[in-house]
C-alpha cells in the first residue's frame, strides 16, 4: 500500500519544485542584468487587474533586491497543483479530500517568501507533508487504550457489506491474544448465511471463545451475552462482530443503534476497504453520524498500492486509523502510523 | 456533498440553457463539472479525461440538430458518449452453459451466485452451483444455505482444499443439470497463485461465461484489477453489486471499458431476488447524479400523445382508475416507473418503495382487470364492493385478491400524487414540472 501514491507524489513534488524554480530564475536574471526581460511585462498585465494584493513584479524586485527573497505566486504553482490534484484523484483520494489538500498546499505555498539560498524542494515537501499530516491525524494505539481502561474493553465493529469485518475481528483477536490479553468474540452477524460458521471456524483456529446464537437471532442479545460472559470470566476484551449494512438502510442502522445501547461499547471501530472510491466518504460520514466511530480499520490494503481511501476517510470523519488489513492470514495486520507513512511517502528515495 | 456536485453540473447546464450559439467558455465549464461529477462517481480518471475531451470536441465541432438548444445538444453528446462506454450488451441465453464467477474478496460473489441461480431457475432452467471457495471459512455453509432456500442443488466439500478437484467432482455429480454456476474464492490481481488457480478453473470448466463481480464502491483500482482478470481468463461480462448503497458504480464502468465487455446484471439488495438486468439510462443518470430529463423528453414525446394523460386533472387530485389505465399504457411504452421517476429532477425526494413494485407483467394484468370494469367503476373506484369485485375478477380471469391489490396500488398512486402536490412549495414545483412535461408532448 501507498507505493503507487509515493511514486506519483515524488513526481508531483519535483514538478512543483521546478515550476517555482523556473519562474524565479527569470526575474533573478533580470535583476542583475538591468534590462527588461520578456516575461516581466506580461506577468504584470495578468497579475494587476484581478488581484491587487498579488505582489506585482516591481514588488518582487524590491523583495529580491532588499531582502534577497522571492515570493511564490499563485500562477507559479497553478499547473503543478492541478497535476497534483489529478495524482491524488487517481490514487482514490475522494474529491472533497483532494480539494482540501490542494487548498492547504496552495495556501501554504502562495505568497511565501523564499530566501534565495533555500531549496525549493524543501519548501514544497514541507507544504505537502503538512497537508497530509493534517488530514491523516494521529494513529490509534489500541494496546495502550486497553491497558488504561477498565476491563472488559468492549469493541464494536461496524461497516458496509463485504469490507472484511469478520476477518478483521479474527485478526485483531489473534493480535490481542499474542499481546497477552484474553479475548471473547460475539458473533453478532446473525443475518448472512454462513457468517456464524465463518467466525466460529476462525475462533476455533485461534483458540478464542466465541458466543453465538442461531442464525436469525437478535444481534443485540448475542453481544449482550458476550459482554456478560466476559464480565463473569474476567476476560480483557470483547470483540463484537456485526452484519454488514448499508448506511442508507434506516432499519438496519437503527438495529445497530440498539446494539450500541445494549452492549455499550467502549470503542466503535469502523471497517472499510482500501479499494473503495468516493463512496468511502459518504458511508464513513453516515456511519460516524448515526453510530459514531472512534477508530478506523482499512482492509484489503494489499490490493491497492495507492491508499487514497485512508486519506478520504480520515479527512471526512477525522478519526484515527488503527490498523491496515494486508492479506489473508491472521498476521496480515499492520499498525497505522501516519507520521511514518507520510515520511515514507515524501522522504528521499 | 454529492448533491452539491450534481447541482454544480446542473448549474453549468443552466448556463447553456438560454444560449443559441455554442459558447466555448460555457462548454469548457460544463466539461470541467462533468469531469468532477464522473470522478466523484469513481470513474477512472484517465477514462474521464478521454471522455471529456471527446465531449468537448464534439460539442464545439458538431452542429446542433435542428430545433435543439445548445444545452440539449451538449447533453445529448454527453449521454451518447457515456452510453457508448457502457452499452455493450451481454447476451444472456437460456441454454445449457457454465458460468465462472470471479472477483475481489468481499465483492459479493457468493450472494450473486445464489441470485443468478434463482434468476435462471425462474426462467425454467435446471440450475446447480459448485462451491469452489476452499479458503474462506463458512463459504460452503453460506452458499448451501442459500441454495437450499431456493431448492437448487449445490456441490461442495468444506474439508477438501483443492478447488480443482471439487469442481471436477462437482461436474460429475451434477452432470444432468443444464446450467452450472461455479462460485470461486475472492482474489485480487496481485495474488499470483490464486490467479493461476482461476486460470486452471477456467480451463477445466471450459466456462461459457466468465463474469467479474465488482462492488459498486470500488474506486480507481477497478480498471487495473479488471485488466488483470481479463488477461487471465478473458472476462466477458461484469456484474455490479451493492448498488443499493450510495456508491455510483463508476469503478465498475471503468472495468467494463477495460474488458470491452458489458454489464450483465446489477445486484441491489440483500434478498435472493434482488438482481436486475442492466439498464444503461438509469445507470448513467445515477453516475451523473442527475435525472436524465432529456432522455425522458425524447421518450415522452414518442410515447405519449396529448390526450393520453391529463396532467392537470391528475394534479387537481382527480386521479381516477381511468387515468391510471392511461398512465400504465404510457409507462409501458416508456419503461419502468422507477426509471422514469429517476429521470425527473426530483432531487432526493423519497417516494414510497411500493410505488415501484409494479412490474411490467403486473401492469399488463392490471390493464386486463381494468378492462373488465364498467366506465362508472373506472371513474369512481369507491363503487367497487365485493360483488362487483367478484364480477370483475371473473371477467378478467383473475382472483378477487388481484383486484384488491390493484385498488391498493391505485390508492397508493393517488396518495403519492397528492404528496407530490404538497411538496410543490419546496425545492421544486411539481405542477410546473408536470405542465412542462405535458407541454412537450
Amino acid at each position: 500500500m501507498f507505493g503507487g501514491l509515493k511514486a506519483k507524489l515524488q513526481a508531483a513534488r519535483s514538478r512543483l519544485g521546478s515550476s517555482i524554480q523556473t519562474v524565479i530564475t527569470a526575474p533573478a536574471g533580470a535583476g542583475t542584468g538591468g534590462g527588461q526581460p520578456e516575461p516581466g511585462p506580461k506577468m504584470e498585465k495578468s497579475a494587476v487587474p484581478p488581484e491587487p494584493e498579488q505582489p506585482t513584479i516591481v514588488e518582487k524586485f524590491k523583495v529580491l533586491l532588499i531582502e534577497r527573497e522571492l515570493i511564490v505566486s499563485e500562477k507559479d504553482v497553478a499547473d503543478a497543483l492541478s497535476e497534483l490534484e489529478l495524482t491524488l484523484l487517481e490514487s482514490d483520494v475522494a474529491l472533497p479530500a483532494t480539494d482540501a489538500i490542494i487548498a492547504h498546499v496552495r495556501k501554504s505555498l502562495v505568497g511565501k517568501h523564499r530566501k534565495i539560498g533555500e531549496s525549493v524542494d524543501s519548501l514544497v515537501v514541507g507544504a505537502l507533508k503538512a497537508a497530509l499530516l493534517k488530514v491523516l491525524g494521529k494513529g490509534f494505539d489500541l494496546l495502550d487504550y486497553i491497558r488504561t481502561h477498565p476491563r472488559p474493553v468492549k469493541i464494536l465493529f461496524t461497516g458496509v457489506n463485504g469490507t472484511g469485518k469478520t476477518t478483521t475481528v479474527a485478526k485483531i483477536g489473534s493480535y490481542l491474544k499474542k499481546q497477552g490479553f484474553s479475548v471473547v468474540i460475539g458473533a453478532g452477524d446473525t443475518y448472512r448465511a454462513g457468517a456464524i460458521e465463518q467466525i466460529g471456524v476462525h475462533a476455533e483456529r485461534l483458540g478464542i471463545k466465541v458466543i453465538q446464537h442461531p442464525e436469525g437471532g437478535d444481534p443485540s442479545a448475542v453481544l449482550f451475552d458476550a459482554v456478560q460472559y466476559a464480565q463473569s470470566h474476567k476476560i480483557d476484551v470483547v470483540l463484537a462482530d456485526t452484519a454488514g449494512r448499508f448506511h442508507n438502510k434506516a432499519n438496519l442502522m437503527s438495529q445497530l443503534d440498539k446494539i450500541k445501547r445494549v452492549m455499550k461499547p467502549d470503542l466503535v471501530v469502523y471497517v472499510d476497504e482500501a479499494v473503495a472510491g468516493n463512496d468511502a466518504v459518504t458511508r464513513a460520514f453516515e456511519f460516524d453520524k448515526t453510530i459514531g466511530a472512534d477508530a478506523v480499520v482499512l482492509t484489503k490494503a494489499d490490493m491497492d498500492s495507492r491508499g487514497g481511501a485512508a486519506i478520504s476517510i480520515a479527512h471526512t470523519i477525522g478519526k484515527p486509523l488503527m490498523f491496515l488489513g494486508t492479506g489473508q492470514s491472521y498476521d496480515d495486520i499492520a499498525l497505522f502510523e501516519p507520521a511514518r507513512v507520510v515520511e515514507e511517502l515524501l522522504g528521499d528515495t | 456533498m454529492l448533491d452539491g456536485l450534481s447541482s454544480s453540473l446542473k448549474d453549468a447546464l443552466k448556463k447553456l440553457a438560454g444560449k443559441t450559439v455554442i459558447d466555448r467558455t460555457a462548454v469548457d465549464e460544463l466539461v470541467k463539472d462533468l469531469q468532477r461529477a464522473l470522478i466523484s462517481s469513481d470513474v477512472n480518471v484517465k477514462l474521464v479525461m478521454e471522455l471529456s475531451k471527446a465531449v468537448r470536441t464534439r460539442s464545439l465541432e458538431e452542429e446542433p440538430l435542428k430545433g435543439m438548444t445548445v444545452r440539449e445538444h451538449v447533453l445529448r453528446i454527453v449521454y451518447q458518449e457515456l452510453v457508448r462506454l457502457v452499452w455493450a450488451s451481454t447476451d444472456v441465453k437460456l441454454e445449457p452453459q457454465t458460468i465462472l464467477m470471479a472477483g475481489l474478496q468481499g465483492s459479493g460473489k457468493t450472494t450473486t451466485t445464489a441470485k443468478l441461480a434463482r434468476y435462471f431457475q425462474k426462467k425454467g432452467m435446471k440450475v446447480a452451483v459448485i462451491c469452489a471457495d476452499t479458503f474462506r471459512p463458512g463459504a460452503f455453509d453460506q452458499i448451501s444455505t442459500l441454495c437450499t432456500r431456493i431448492h437448487v442443488p449445490c456441490y461442495g466439500n468444506p474439508l477438501e482444499k483443492d478447488a480443482l478437484k471439487i469442481t471436477r467432482d462437482g461436474f460429475a455429480a451434477l452432470k444432468d443439470q443444464e446450467l452450472i454456476i461455479v462460485d470461486t474464492q475472492g482474489r485480487h490481481a496481485l495474488e499470483a497463485d490464486l490467479i493461476k488457480e482461476i486460470i486452471d478453473l477456467n480451463n477445466l470448466t471450459k466456462a461459457t461465461h466468465r463474469w467479474l463481480v465488482i462492488d459498486a464502491a470500488l474506486g480507481q483500482q477497478a480498471s487495473e484489477q479488471a485488466r488483470r482478470f481479463h488477461e487471465a481468463i478473458n472476462i466477458d461480462g461484469v456484474i455490479i453489486t451493492k448498488m443499493d448503497g450510495t456508491a455510483k458504480g463508476g469503478g465498475a464502468m471503468s472495468a467494463v471499458a477495460e474488458t470491452k465487455s458489458g454489464i450483465a446484471f446489477i445486484g441491489s439488495g440483500e434478498t435472493i431476488e434482488d438482481l436486475e438486468r442492466f439498464d444503461p439510462d438509469g445507470f448513467i443518470s445515477r453516475l451523473l447524479g442527475m435525472g436524465d430529463l432529456r432522455a425522458l423528453m425524447e421518450k415522452a414525446s414518442e410515447a405519449i400523445k396529448p390526450e393520453d394523460v391529463d396532467m392537470n386533472a391528475m394534479m387537481k387530485g382527480k386521479f381516477t382508475l381511468r387515468d391510471m389505465y392511461k398512465q400504465l399504457e404510457a409507462l409501458n411504452k416508456m419503461g419502468p416507473l422507477k426509471q422514469i421517476m429517476g429521470m425527473l429532477p426530483l432531487g432526493n425526494m423519497e417516494l414510497p418503495e411500493g410505488v415501484y413494485d409494479v412490474t411490467s407483467t403486473k401492469m399488463v394484468r392490471y390493464r386486463i382487470i381494468m378492462d373488465s370494469m364498467t366506465p362508472k367503476e373506472l371513474d369512481d373506484p369507491s363503487l367497487i364492493n365485493s360483488s362487483r369485485m367478484q364480477r370483475i375478477a371473473h371477467g378478467a380471469g383473475a382472483t378477487p385478491d388481484e383486484v384488491r391489490e390493484l385498488l391498493k396500488y391505485y390508492k397508493m398512486m393517488q396518495r403519492t400524487l397528492k404528496g407530490l402536490r404538497g411538496a410543490s412549495g419546496g425545492k421544486f414545483n411539481m405542477q410546473r414540472l408536470m405542465k412542462r412535461f405535458s407541454g412537450m408532448q
